[in-house]
């Protein structure tokens, strides 16, 4: 059973197409995270399912409710906003209850349900307080309970923990996790964070210039990237310049110049034809000392101590680097520049798609 | 933030020049309004009386005066509100494109003097005038309506004059309205009206005060359009106190008069901004 749908939605401003065509099931409870760079047309699905923008073509259903041209007051979702959208001149209490009071929800029933939604976001005792009183944190839990209480059947969220500092956007996005589990509401989660995307959802899709180039699972995303987009967007990539040196089967190799030259399990390109190519910094295995059969030599060109990560730029030959890192616990933590490394690369994170369709 | 000590610093030249040029001849006119006038003579010397006062509570002609400026600046100020909301809500929020436009086209009367704009609402709203001319040519009335020398009269020509004052405030306070906020009520089911109702009135109600307190200060002090318009018997405050102060010289009675306007207008004033703050919920 589908709880929402796009038949080919697409969104125009005249000529320039900011949503194509795009078509996905979401299935009942599932969480979906829409991912991608600003401008790649997220947002404007988001405000279509919502009702706030009208799309140009093509259907949205909600169940079996085709709700294309509702208003947004008739489509029953709960959005949850980047910037809060409190009601600052209600109190906590009536925020919550705004959405309630508007489905002639009253009297008891209406203090349970605020209660509830309160409680369920950990605000319990907030309720006499005004937006304007809270920190950017618990405005936000405001702003999901409000967007709960009235049980909406999809939660929308646009980018709602941009606006939060590193700690508490990783608290909250636990947060959020174990709410949308225990509710079972189906969610539709819009961000240019992969790390939320990827950890929150139960598929990801993943978007460019108004093109959906994958929609999948978030281990697919990661470890099966259907386009060379997907490949450069999702991890941390090193990003290069190389040739097509040989082909074997549906793999082969790529030459990087200077002499360097690298497995690929996946190949599409003729050869000799020139390619860019994406090799993820943690797919990268680093060991110090002399190159084991079937790695790379080089020697270290910069550090970079992250915390838990340290990052290595390693030199292969003159004017191929490649970015490589390593847990700060372990043995290789504190390799000074200048020392010999090898590099293990696997053939499977190593992608390569033609050098001028490489970006976006 | 500006630290206080600057931001004294900054207020300073505009905080002198108001001490020395207003606040202090307005509060030199404080002891004139216990005086007594002498016919001929002036101000008595060593006179301290409230008879001033009693008499503005108790006169009869006095209190009808009273009454008509204050239900004048209400009547101005609600009739500026509801015309200009709209107008305003439009300007803010209607197409890019017709912004200037309508904004020069709302500041265009204040480039006229006042009077050409009074003696253009005297040409308007006389017995022979524009507007009775044409009613009378419609067969609608038989005589003509009394549209000046009273109430409706200064109505008119007074809403005419303050309204841009009431619509450039508003414009500025419903441009402030976050449009998420509003996205916000509609997604939680309310319908545009009640989103309007609910949010964006609420939110604009800053706006709304501002341009109220303003125009109903404007309305009560005004004299150039209740002199022209209301002629010479049709009076309110500010042309009774002129004319106390340049007909009569009667100065102490004119001072009275002007700290009863002040002192009505501070304490209307308040009792707004409270009910305002209660209202839309910024207390």
């Amino acid at each position: 059973m589908s709880a929402l749908s796009f038949e080919r939605l697409g969104k125009s401003y005249g000529d320039a197409d900011v949503v194509r065509d795009i078509s996905l099931t979401i299935g009942e409870g599932e969480f979906v995270s829409l991912l991608g760079p600003s401008g790649c047309g997220k947002t404007t699905i988001l405000r279509m399912v919502a009702g706030l923008v009208e799309p140009s073509r093509g259907r949205i259903l909600i169940g079996a409710d085709d709700v294309t041209r509702l208003p947004p007051n008739k489509r029953g979702l709960g959005l949850v906003f980047q910037s809060y959208a409190l009601f600052p001149h209600l109190t906590v209490y009536e925020n919550v209850a705004f959405g309630l009071r508007r489905r002639k929800v009253s009297g008891a029933e209406l203090d349970t349900r605020v209660k509830e939604a309160l409680a369920m976001v950990r605000l319990a005792t907030f309720g006499e307080r005004y937006p304007r009183q809270l920190s950017g944190g618990q405005q936000q839990r405001v702003a999901i309970a409000r967007a709960l209480a009235p049980h909406p059947r999809v939660l929308l969220f646009d980018e709602p923990l941009s606006n939060l500092d590193a700690q508490l956007r990783d608290e909250m996005q636990i947060e959020l996790k174990r709410l949308q589990r225990g509710l079972g509401v189906t969610t539709l989660f819009v961000t240019h964070d992969q790390g939320e995307a990827l950890s929150l959802s139960d598929r990801v899709g993943v978007m460019a210039k108004g093109v959906m180039q994958q929609f999948a699972t978030p281990e697919e995303i990661y470890h099966r990237p259907a386009t060379g987009f997907v490949a450069s967007f999702i991890g941390k990539p090193n990003r290069l310049q190389g040739t097509v040196a040989d082909r074997s089967g549906g793999g082969g190799s790529v030459s990087l110049g200077g002499g360097v030259s690298l497995a690929a399990a996946s190949l599409d390109q003729p050869q000799g034809a020139r390619v860019n190519v994406v090799i993820r910094q943690e797919a990268i295995r680093l060991h110090r000392g002399g190159a084991d059969p079937g790695a790379l030599p080089g020697t270290i060109a910069l550090r970079s101590f992250s915390g838990a990560r340290v990052q290595y730029v390693v030199r292969l030959a003159e004017g191929v680097e490649l970015v490589a890192e390593t847990s700060s616990h372990g043995p290789d933590a504190a390799l000074a520049v200048g020392t010999p490394v090898s590099l293990a690369i696997d053939a499977e994170a190593v992608f390569a798609m033609p050098a001028d369709g490489a970006g976006q | 933030m500006i630290a206080t000590r600057h931001g004294l610093l900054l207020i300073a030249p505009l905080a002198l020049v108001l001490t020395g040029f207003f606040l202090v001849p307005v509060l030199m006119l404080l002891p004139t309004s216990f005086g007594e006038t002498v016919p001929g003579a002036g101000l008595a010397p060593g006179v301290w009386t409230l008879e001033n006062y009693a008499l503005i509570i108790t006169d009869d002609y006095y209190r009808e005066v009273i009454w008509r400026t204050l239900g004048l600046g209400f009547f101005v100020t609600v009739a500026c509100l509801l015309l200009g909301y709209p107008l305003a809500y439009l300007i803010a929020r209607g197409p890019e494109r017709w912004r200037v436009p309508l904004i020069l086209l709302v500041i265009f009367p204040m480039m006229l003097n006042l009077v050409v704009r009074s003696f253009g609402w005297i040409a308007l709203l006389a017995n022979r005038g524009l507007v009775n001319n044409l009613l009378i040519e419609l067969g609608l009335i038989a005589t003509p309506l009394k549209l000046m020398f009273n109430l409706t009269g200064l109505m008119i020509g007074l809403t005419h004059i303050y309204l841009p004052f009431m619509v450039l405030m508003l414009v500025a306070a419903i441009r402030n309205v976050p449009r998420d906020v509003e996205a916000a009520a509609a997604t939680l089911g309310s319908s545009r009206a009640h989103v309007f109702a609910a949010v964006t009135l609420p939110l604009s109600a800053p706006g709304i005060l501002a341009g109220s307190i303003l125009v109903f200060v404007l309305t009560i002090s005004a004299l150039v359009t209740p002199r022209m318009l209301g002629g010479p018997t049709y009076k309110v405050m500010a042309t009774l106190i002129y004319d106390e102060y340049m007909q009569l010289l009667d100065w102490p009675r004119g001072s009275a008069l002007s700290f009863a306007l002040t002192l009505m207008a501070v304490g209307i004033i308040w009792l707004s901004s409270r009910l305002t703050r209660r209202w839309a919920g910024m207390a």
